[in-house]
């Protein structure tokens, strides 16, 4: 399809330079080089074959994937394997990759996107994919003459503090322990973030400290039992786990963390510091644009903006939790995906409709897997009275499995140890699967296609496409 | 693009198709090597589900619109245009399970045996005929052109 054009020419070119040198002008304009964007990307060239793309990224790489950046720090997979398109992409569908490209701001009435670089951008559709940014806590940070910065501040003037978002960061941090031979680590955050990098240095052969907030890990999908089971894992590997608590003051010396405060007095001594106590949409430089945003960009169900041809996907974005029915931000990798492919879809002409989704991981820390869907860590309870939860654990074997249903619908799940199968449990919930007749067999280790209902078994095995 | 198709009524519950996957998928294509002796072992890509007499054996779908690539953080599992053939690329895959997470007919499994990678039905796309499909003594399973 042809876009409306503001060069009226620009089919067909990858970049048609107008105006005067620093004006770049293309149909399709990405920011954002991560799983929404590129998936995007994809799409629109699936359905528009011609017409310019370019995705711009602030970084200096071409594609990597950022769930894999602990992968990474823990030595397993070199900076040049991070990739999760092949470096002949960009090539073969035609994108212009524009690396270090900053956007600072959106001018959306001229259709204009400006960079830091002194770039602009003209663009007859705009995909914001640009993720989010870690969230830095407020904490004071004191030197030995008593002098206070707040972290914020500190975060560019004292060594040893490091966020844990981007390769970049990843790769300061392995430097950092390098260069100054450091041998007691910290994590602030016990989420998914914190735990890959608690294990990643483990690997490195550092001591550990976890610091979290919640009683419990990954408190916002784990139960107690759970949690309980993967702190005595990483209590048995050697570190320490401080739950329940948070750091008040950090304390330096020579401008660098060498010790900090929980909120129970205890001073820890600790020569790094990595914050991880999670992610927001980050939409600062979208501020003056016109687009509407509440605690990240809000979309309808094409992923169109407030504004007619800006569009928006991935971690910037507030989405639709088809569980609870309220809109909130959902940072994982198979929603930003899924978003981008809708967004580029709709930009290019194919009217598709997001459906929403629900917060999912799967991780494995330790050597042992774990999966969690849905509305997990929820428990039958005064509030919660029209909840069926079925568990099994066997503590031998390390296994736990839990199965949540609310009104004969699955509407969470928790395994630990086996999770082999796991996505039924997936389909079940997306499907919106009436599995009254399941009863406690949904639990059990050999829950299988065979238990369910025999319409939905019908759907899956000999469904459309796939009857003899 | 080719897609197997699955008969339950014909299902016998014998499960030679994941004698012949596992064999076809070991290093040294013997049935005896296969079971005893290869290092590291391999697994079934097909599995055969059973209670009381009925049965059958389900393997990959390769979904039109895959969940497993999608979920994908390594860029591992894709879905070759060409042939239509959902692939896991054994080097590529680290091993965080997300395919299994969201793979609606639990038929990928976790390969622990060798190198902790995600296992999975490949159509035996190097094949005239899935092993599956040409070894079923019932023709449970069939392959066709769709």
């Amino acid at each position: 399809m042809k876009a409306f054009s503001a060069s009226g020419s620009a089919k067909g070119m990858n970049i048609k330079m107008v105006k005067n040198k620093n004006i770049l002008n293309t149909d399709y304009l990405i920011i954002g080089n991560s799983a929404a964007g590129l998936s995007a990307a994809e799409n629109i060239r699936k359905n528009d074959k011609n017409s310019p793309i370019t995705v711009l990224t602030k970084e200096k790489y071409s594609n990597y994937s950022k769930p894999l950046t602990t992968y990474y720090l823990a030595g397993r997979l070199e900076p040049g394997n991070l990739y999760f398109k092949k470096s002949n992409f960009y090539e073969e569908n035609n994108i212009d990759l524009k690396t270090n490209q900053n956007v600072v701001s959106i001018k959306s009435s001229d259709n204009l996107a400006i960079t830091e670089q002194g770039n602009q951008y003209l663009y007859n559709k705009l995909l914001i994919a640009s993720g989010g940014r870690p969230i830095i806590p407020e904490i004071r940070v004191i030197d030995k003459t008593g002098k206070t910065l707040s972290l914020d501040e500190a975060m560019s003037s004292v060594k040893g503090i490091f966020t844990l978002t981007t390769l970049d960061d990843a790769i300061m941090i392995r430097k950092y322990i390098n260069e100054y031979s450091i041998k007691t680590a910290s994590i602030l955050g016990g989420g998914l973030i914190g735990l890959k990098a608690a294990e990643a240095l483990l690997g490195l052969h550092l001591n550990i400290n976890i610091v979290e907030l919640s009683d419990k890990l990954l408190s916002a999908s784990f139960d107690e039992t759970a949690s309980g089971i993967l702190i005595e894992a990483i209590k048995k590997s050697g570190s320490s786990i401080y739950c329940g608590q948070t750091i008040e003051e950090i304390y330096t010396e020579n401008n660098s963390i060498n010790s900090f405060k929980l909120s129970n007095g205890r001073k820890i001594p600790s020569d790094l510091l990595i914050l991880a106590v999670g992610v927001l949409p980050d939409t600062g430089y979208l501020k003056n644009s016109g687009i509407k945003t509440d605690a990240g960009i809000i979309t309808d169900s094409r992923m169109k903006t407030s504004i007619d041809n800006i569009y928006a996907a991935g971690d910037i974005v507030k989405s639709h939790d088809v569980l609870s029915g309220s809109d909130k931000n959902m940072a994982i990798w198979p929603i930003a995906v899924k978003q981008g492919e809708v967004a580029g879809s709709n930009m290019s002409g194919i009217d598709t409709a997001y459906p929403g989704g629900f917060l999912m991981n799967s991780v494995e820390i330790l050597g042992m897997p774990m999966i969690s869907l849905g509305q997990s860590s929820i428990e039958y309870d005064d509030k919660n009275k029209d909840l069926k939860v079925y568990k099994s654990h066997d503590t031998d074997r390390k296994i736990y499995r839990k199965i949540v249903v609310r009104q004969n619908r699955a509407v969470g799940a928790i395994l630990i140890g086996a999770i082999e199968r796991a996505g039924i449990y997936w389909g079940l919930i997306n499907n919106n699967v009436d599995v009254s007749e399941i009863g406690e067999n949904i639990v059990k280790e050999d829950f299988g296609l065979i238990q369910l209902p025999a319409d939905y078994r019908k759907h899956l095995v000999v469904g459309e496409g796939i009857e003899v | 693009m080719k897609k197997i198709f699955i008969d339950e009524q014909y299902c016998i519950g014998c499960r030679l198709c994941e004698i012949y996957c596992q064999v076809k998928h070991s290093k040294s294509k013997k049935i005896l090597k296969a079971f005893r002796e290869d290092q590291p072992g391999t697994l079934a890509r097909v599995l055969v589900e059973e209670i009381g007499s009925n049965s059958f054996a389900i393997q990959c779908r390769h979904c039109e619109d895959a969940p497993c690539t999608g979920a994908c953080i390594s860029g591992a599992m894709a879905k070759n245009e060409n042939t239509g053939v959902v692939i896991c690329d054994e080097e590529k895959c680290v091993g965080c399970w997300s395919c299994i997470m969201v793979c609606p007919y639990g038929v990928i499994k976790r390969d622990i045996k060798s190198k902790k990678v995600a296992s999975k039905c490949d159509l035996c796309f190097d094949e005239e005929e899935p092993v599956c499909v040409k070894n079923c003594p019932n023709e449970a399973l069939k392959i066709k052109e769709i």
